[in-house]
């Protein structure tokens, strides 16, 4: 696992945002073979966002041959609901790119039945070979998509009930009524985030410093799920400085270090790819 | 140029939203359908996305501009009336040259006329959807019920009482025209319903009894032209008028005691009004003035010449009652009815910027900016002496008309977009709010705010993009760019 640490919020989403467009652009997707990439929600995310848009707007990405898959949604919210994660995407990344609607996949948690819309979502993940980067982001209590403390790290795309510290983190964004708040998501499971040949997260500011320590100083514990990408053989976690707060200063001096060593090992392998890699020598961890 | 699929995205542009303010969102468009989309619904079920996207560069995108009030304009006079299709082609010359001012729709406006040419006219000013032009949404019939001491530029051998209530307005106008509004649909599958406005003085004998049976069929009723009292006018918006026709003009000052029409703009909780208004007093038309009609007034600036003056009728003391209070702060106890809207013509002549604020401050909701202008209304029109009609000249100086030699002005000619920049400086309020006043609001009162005025899904795309300081900078209808500043 791969820890980077950046200054501020906007710095990590720069970061992420530059290495998502040189991973889609080092694979090069077309109609046939496109990217799959898994996407969050939340606040935290929001500045890789952005970047990403600029990206697009000055042209040096494009969504066209990318197909996306959202972690979760709210059960019972209409569509259209202004908390729906339908309309968080919509409103701050896939009205400003280049996506073809028809490679968009959100799970529907107004679908009659939701066990096999969960169902559907796994196998159409299959269907395109697995997803190829997952983006994610955590809440307070650690928790990877909807994946509560608590939750099986072998779980599966399924219906998930909220924690109550997420519904009274959630209320604000229902005029702070708790009443209003949904109880149940759909949420893609630990083991489909695993899955995924390769893991980013994003984590930014102190409240989720204590979640970041209990996810990468700690063991692997279903009660901190993001803890499950120590299992992982190739997971990047972004952070800012304030989500460090919690960390040993043993643990960020190490990670520091790994980053220029990384830098330097990325530069060789530029360069021997250059000069042609043998058949078969693709990339399938992060380097440490 | 048109998109491959039919959609259109506007992008980098600013907003103006429901409550006057003005945000950075984008703007989908049909444009075959010609209406506005609902950008998520149409990506997430239509799974489709505009295939054509045009960058505002920051600029203003705005619904088109609603006139409900305009006599005419370039050299065309809806109340001049030379055969059907000397008629049509005027329309048309106006519907396509008036959305270089903003204006996507627009209310001809009838002065009073000699009754026979009512049913000739009004069946010619039914709703059009023009191709490329602004959209004709139906007639404003201001007169001839109207009250002769504030009857400004109107005829007065024309002006009429209403003795029969309803049947006197079917008797004017012609009953088919003010049939309920679902008989007078829209020919091509536009508005659900035409739009017409009536402008009279609800203290002429018989046109409160009107009011009731002209708005059920949905006729929007404007009180102008009256020297109503307070309770007349509070009386009239108790039985659905929902409008005061260019408030300030042709109607009694604000008298503090009887603040009588512009009063209703301050409609107090406290006051209960009597049930029965004060009986209408007879309509005179012996008092007939020796002024020449033929000649072109202002209707604004003649009030010294038409006495009696404010008030006429004395006001009647309702029962008073105590509302009941409250101790909630900054709450507001329900008034006795809902306000009119109001029109104000913003060219800093017809009424003072003072009193456009005055007006705006008290009830904001309610503000209409319209034109009232004369047919000679024409952006390109240069200062300077020129030929009207009979042999007689005009002096035009920027958005002032006088008659040659004189200093009567001749009317309007100020364009809504230069009234809704005037209006922003004039109440200080933001570009967002002033253009509200001439979108959403006239919008509201004729009842059509899901189709115009509106950026509401659904609703037609006409549109007009301004930039930061209220300037035109192109006009669309139904979805296609029909003016462009050049």
């Amino acid at each position: 696992m791969r820890l980077i640490i950046r200054d501020d919020p906007t710095a990590v989403g720069d970061y992420i945002a530059k290495y998502i467009a040189k991973r889609i652009n080092d694979f090069k997707p077309t109609a046939e073979k496109p990217f799959v990439l898994g996407l969050p929600t939340g606040s935290s995310p929001i500045p890789t966002y952005k970047a990403l848009i600029k990206f697009v707007q000055d042209g040096k990405l494009s969504f066209k041959n990318v197909v996306t898959f959202n972690m979760d949604e709210y059960v019972g919210l209409p569509e259209d609901h202004s908390e729906s994660y339908h309309t968080f995407m919509f409103r701050e990344f896939f009205s400003h790119v280049d996506i073809d609607p028809n490679n968009v996949n959100i799970l529907d948690g107004n679908a009659p039945d939701l066990i096999s819309e969960c169902k559907k979502y796994e196998e159409k993940i299959k269907s395109f070979g697995g997803i190829e980067l997952f983006l994610g982001g955590i809440g307070e209590d650690g928790h990877i998509a909807f994946n509560e403390p608590g939750s099986s790290l072998a779980s599966r795309t399924r219906i998930k009930t909220l924690a109550y510290d997420t519904i009274l983190a959630n209320a604000r964004f229902f005029n702070n009524d708790i009443e209003a708040v949904p109880r149940m998501a759909l949420t893609i499971g630990v083991g489909t985030v695993l899955d995924s040949r390769e893991v980013v997260v994003v984590v930014t500011g102190q409240r989720k410093s204590l979640a970041l320590s209990k996810a990468i100083e700690e063991g692997v514990n279903h009660l901190w799920t993001l803890s499950a990408l120590q299992t992982h053989p190739w997971a990047l976690i972004v952070v800012d400085e304030d989500a460090t707060a919690e960390l040993h200063v043993k643990t960020v001096k190490y990670f520091k270090s790994i980053e220029r060593v990384q830098e330097e090992v990325e530069q060789r392998h530029a360069k021997l790819k250059a000069q042609g890699l043998p058949e078969g020598d693709e990339q399938i961890g992060s380097m440490e | 140029m048109s998109s491959s699929n039919g959609l259109t995205c506007f992008t980098n542009c600013l907003l103006p939203l429901e409550d006057g303010s003005l945000v950075e969102k984008d703007l989908w468009i049909d444009e075959r359908r010609g209406v506005l989309l609902d950008s998520q619904k149409t990506f997430f079920e239509r799974k489709e996305r505009p295939a054509r996207i045009i960058d505002l560069q920051g600029n203003i995108l705005s619904p088109g501009f609603l006139d409900i009030q305009i006599n005419g304009a370039y050299g065309f006079d809806f109340s001049v009336f030379e055969g059907a299709n000397t008629y049509r082609k005027g329309l048309n010359t106006v519907a396509e040259k008036i959305v270089e001012t903003g204006v996507t729709s627009l209310v001809p406006t009838l002065i009073t006329q000699e009754k026979s040419l009512y049913p000739t006219i009004l069946p010619l000013l039914r709703p059009f959807t023009h191709p490329h032009g602004a959209t004709i949404l139906g007639w404003h019939a201001e007169g001839p019920f109207l009250q002769l001491a504030k009857r400004g530029a109107h005829a007065p051998v024309f002006l009429k009482s209403a003795s029969s209530g309803f049947a006197s307005f079917e008797d004017m106008y012609g009953a088919a025209n003010l049939a309920y509004a679902e008989d007078w649909l829209m020919d091509d599958g536009g508005l659900a319903a035409g739009v017409r406005i009536v402008t009279a003085a609800p203290e002429i004998e018989g046109v409160m009894d009107a009011v009731k049976p002209l708005v059920e069929r949905g006729v929007v009723f404007s009180i102008g032209h009256s020297i109503a009292t307070t309770d007349i006018a509070a009386a009239a918006v108790r039985r659905g008028a929902r409008l005061i026709t260019h408030l300030f003009n042709a109607m009694p000052q604000l008298h503090h005691r009887d603040p009588s029409i512009i009063g209703l703009l301050g409609a107090s909780p406290h006051v209960a009004l009597p049930t029965t208004p004060t009986p209408s007093p007879a309509y005179a038309p012996a008092e007939r003035p020796t002024r020449d009609f033929a000649k072109p007034q202002s209707e604004a600036f003649d009030e010294h010449e038409t006495p009696p003056q404010t008030p006429v009728l004395a006001a009647t003391h309702g029962a008073g009652r105590v509302h009941g209070m409250h101790l909630e702060r900054g709450k507001v106890a329900e008034g006795p009815f809902e306000r009119p809207f109001y029109e104000l013509i913003v060219d800093g002549i017809h009424s003072h910027p003072n009193s456009v604020r005055l007006a705006y401050n008290a009830y904001p909701e309610g503000c209409i900016l319209i034109t009232d202008a004369m047919k000679i209304l024409d952006p390109h029109l240069k200062d300077g002496v020129h030929e009207w009609r009979d042999g007689k000249r005009f002096v035009k100086e920027g958005v002032k008309l006088y008659l040659e030699g004189t200093d009567t002005l001749a009317g309007s000619v100020v364009t809504l977009d230069t009234c809704v920049r005037n209006f922003s400086s004039f109440t200080g309020c933001s570009l967002g709010e002033a253009i509200k006043c001439a979108t959403l609001n006239p919008a509201k009162c004729l009842g059509i705010e899901n189709r115009k005025g509106t950026l509401r899904p659904g609703a037609d795309a006409d549109l007009v993009v301004l930039d930061r300081k209220g300037n035109v900078l192109s006009t669309w209808v139904s979805g296609k760019e029909v003016w462009k500043k050049a």
